[in-house]
């Protein structure tokens, strides 16, 4: 697990959790750079930091003069993100995980289908 | 909201440090006056008994020798406390607003005249009022004693003016030494003054020149005497000046 | 960017005991800067020096491009807010407040009015009655409301509880993006003030030892925690800064990782935690003391 990465970084996957949680949507504003400083309490520049990322990305855009908006297709950009992510984040540390309990690759299986069942 | 004013000019500045010494009037305003109403009113309560205690016939004897009374002295020397608590609590207070050391003295001098202006005002009118009731009706004398002159007003005026600046710009110098040098620098001081003035009365006593000053003094009458103070007077403002110059608010 | 400050070879000697030395640094206009050091390692000296509060023994300074000693124009852009502040004992508390505006041009006295209220100041109260968490409130609302292009602030917030210390921290943040300004400050609590500072200073000793910015320093270290034997491995041929560990489990500050390295580590299941500001400033102030040791 890789909690040690930088703060902006952190912010901005603070956000591309709530656009992917749908708390954010599309073509809605988002608060200001300075709004995501005083609620985190870390310096502006940090946070602007974050915010220039996802623009970059293309998550996020700047409506000149109102503020910072929620790309159109910014969700779906961003679940696809995460699927390819997926198996380096989750899949990869749940094996060496299993790998070290002695579980084996049907075992897993198993144990997924059980947690599924409602 | 903000307005961003214009930074102020360098005479604003230097009132910006008067207006300072002024923001809390307590201790340069209104301690002063208590202390001089509370010696005022001791000062009322041994008149009254010696006028009423005399025998009318003795009266007018009783009351004379009340013109050598040092009672009013004390705030001329009251004045010099004023001043060294004055600087030693303001400096670096005023260091911390961003005051600079030549604005900070200019502004406190500023501040000792005007109120070496305001009580000697103050005492002259208490002097005419004192005369003019002979003595408060009880033949006391506080604000015309024989220290004050035997002028009239104008001149009991001057000598009141010229004695406040001295007690307050050499109390300043010495609050100077002291923030500059602390504890040991006043120290040294007083032991140089103290070795100045000795060696000068040791010096009169050896060249029999005492007869002399007294002369000197006489020849000069009142204000004439008082005047020469304002050669310390100008010497202790300026050294003060100086001497901050280079002091730093260590606390 | 331009510099609001210069120091250049900047020495202070007080007698025997060189509390600067040498310092050389530059401060960009608008950003949070931390000065972080150990008690006693020069930053309240450095600060003085930068306000003409005391006079350099050598080098330069040049604040707003001129030197700050005795210079009106300079000091009227600044603000300097620290802990020992003594104020006038028989002042009440509006008086400091009736006359800081007269010195500072861009001062807010609702800003002022509205601090007050937040860190409840009782206005007509004796300074010498004052609690020390109240004569450090003093401190901090004038620093804030006064606006000042450049201030600085030297632990002025220790006499506050923590709960007012926040409040100071959020002030200043909304205050500082709101109206952009050099600030400066000075700590050695570096946990408490880390997210918030943009650049960092570090001093040990009366030199600069760290001059760099927040983000990227962040990045210089990190923790891996593990096995023992995993954590050994992974280590290995890299720079430690530090050792820990407990039974099997070891836990060791490295320099450095870049992004390959982190995936190399956590695909050996190991885990990565981030190393704290006021750790990594610990680290590598020992290390610069073992570093002057051997380049002497």
């Amino acid at each position: 697990m890789d909690e040690s990465r930088p703060l902006f970084v952190q912010i901005a996957q603070q956000i591309e959790n709530d656009i992917i949680a749908g708390q954010m949507a599309e073509e809605t504003q988002v608060p200001s750079t300075n709004e995501f400083a005083a609620f985190y309490r870390i310096n502006p520049a940090t946070a602007l930091k974050g915010v220039s990322m996802l623009v970059d990305e293309g998550i996020l855009y700047k409506k000149r003069g109102i503020g910072m908006f929620v790309s159109s297709g910014a969700q779906a950009l961003l679940v696809g993100k995460r699927r390819d992510e997926f198996a380096a984040e989750f899949i990869r540390p749940l094996l060496t995980e299993a790998t070290k309990l002695g579980i084996s690759t049907q075992q897993l299986t198993d144990m997924i289908r059980k947690e599924e069942t409602p | 909201m903000t307005t961003i004013t214009a930074p102020a000019t360098p005479a604003q500045r230097v009132i910006n440090v008067v207006k300072l010494q002024f923001a809390n009037p307590w201790t340069t305003l209104i301690l002063p006056w208590m202390i001089l109403g509370i010696i005022f009113l001791a000062n009322l309560a041994v008149w009254a008994i010696i006028f009423t205690a005399a025998p009318l016939e003795d009266r007018a004897e009783a009351l004379e020798g009340l013109q050598w009374s040092g009672a009013s002295t004390f705030i001329f020397v009251y004045m010099m406390v004023v001043a060294v608590q004055t600087i030693a609590v303001t400096f670096p207070f005023a260091l911390g607003y961003g005051v600079t050391r030549r604005d900070y003295y200019l502004g406190s001098a500023l501040a000792f005249v005007i109120l070496s202006v305001m009580y000697s005002v103050g005492l002259t009118i208490l002097s005419v009022i004192e005369q003019a009731t002979n003595g408060w009706g009880l033949g006391g004398r506080m604000f015309t004693a024989i220290y004050f002159g035997d002028g009239g007003w104008v001149s009991r005026l001057f000598i009141f003016f010229v004695l406040f600046l001295f007690f307050f710009f050499v109390g300043a110098a010495i609050a100077t030494v002291w923030v500059r040098w602390k504890a040991n620098g006043l120290t040294a001081f007083f032991v140089a003054l103290g070795a100045v003035l000795i060696g000068a009365a040791a010096l009169i006593t050896l060249t029999s020149s005492w007869g002399q000053v007294g002369s000197f003094f006489a020849s000069s009458g009142f204000v004439g005497s008082y005047a020469w103070s304002l050669v310390i007077t100008v010497l202790a403002g300026v050294l003060g000046f100086f001497i901050l110059r280079r002091a730093t608010p260590k606390s | 960017m331009t510099s609001v400050v210069e120091v250049s070879g900047l020495t202070k000697r007080f007698g025997a005991v060189t509390a600067v030395d040498n310092v050389s640094f530059s401060i960009e206009e608008n950003k949070i800067y931390g000065l972080l050091g150990r008690n006693g390692a020069g930053k309240t000296t450095i600060m003085q020096l930068l306000t003409g509060q005391d006079f350099a023994s050598s080098g330069s300074i040049q604040v707003f491009g001129q030197s700050p000693v005795e210079n009106a124009k300079v000091l009227q852009r600044i603000s300097f807010i620290k802990e020992s502040q003594r104020y006038p004992e028989d002042f009440r508390v509006k008086h400091v407040f009736k006359s800081a505006p007269w010195f500072f041009a861009g001062w807010d006295q609702e800003f002022a009015e509205r601090l007050i209220d937040d860190f409840r100041l009782p206005m007509n109260r004796v300074i010498k009655k004052l609690s020390r968490g109240q004569l450090s409130s003093i401190g901090v609302i004038v620093g804030l409301a006064s606006r000042a292009p450049l201030t600085f602030f030297d632990e002025p917030y220790l006499g506050l509880d923590a709960v007012a210390r926040q409040i100071f921290y959020d002030r200043l943040l909304a205050d500082y993006a709101e109206h952009p300004r050099t600030v400066i400050l000075s700590t050695h609590l570096i946990d408490e003030v880390a997210d918030l500072l943009e650049h960092v200073l570090v001093i040990d000793e009366g030199r600069i030892i760290i001059d760099d910015d927040a983000e990227t320093l962040r990045g210089t270290a990190t923790t891996v925690v593990g096995t023992r034997a995993a954590v050994d491995a992974f280590v290995h041929g890299r720079d430690v800064l530090h050792r820990d560990g407990i039974g099997g489990l070891a836990s060791i500050t490295v320099a450095g990782l870049s992004p390959a390295h982190r995936q190399e580590a956590t695909a050996a299941g190991l885990e990565l935690s981030p190393v704290s500001l006021q750790q990594l400033i610990i680290r590598r102030t020992n290390t610069s003391e073992k570093e002057f040791e051997v380049s002497a």
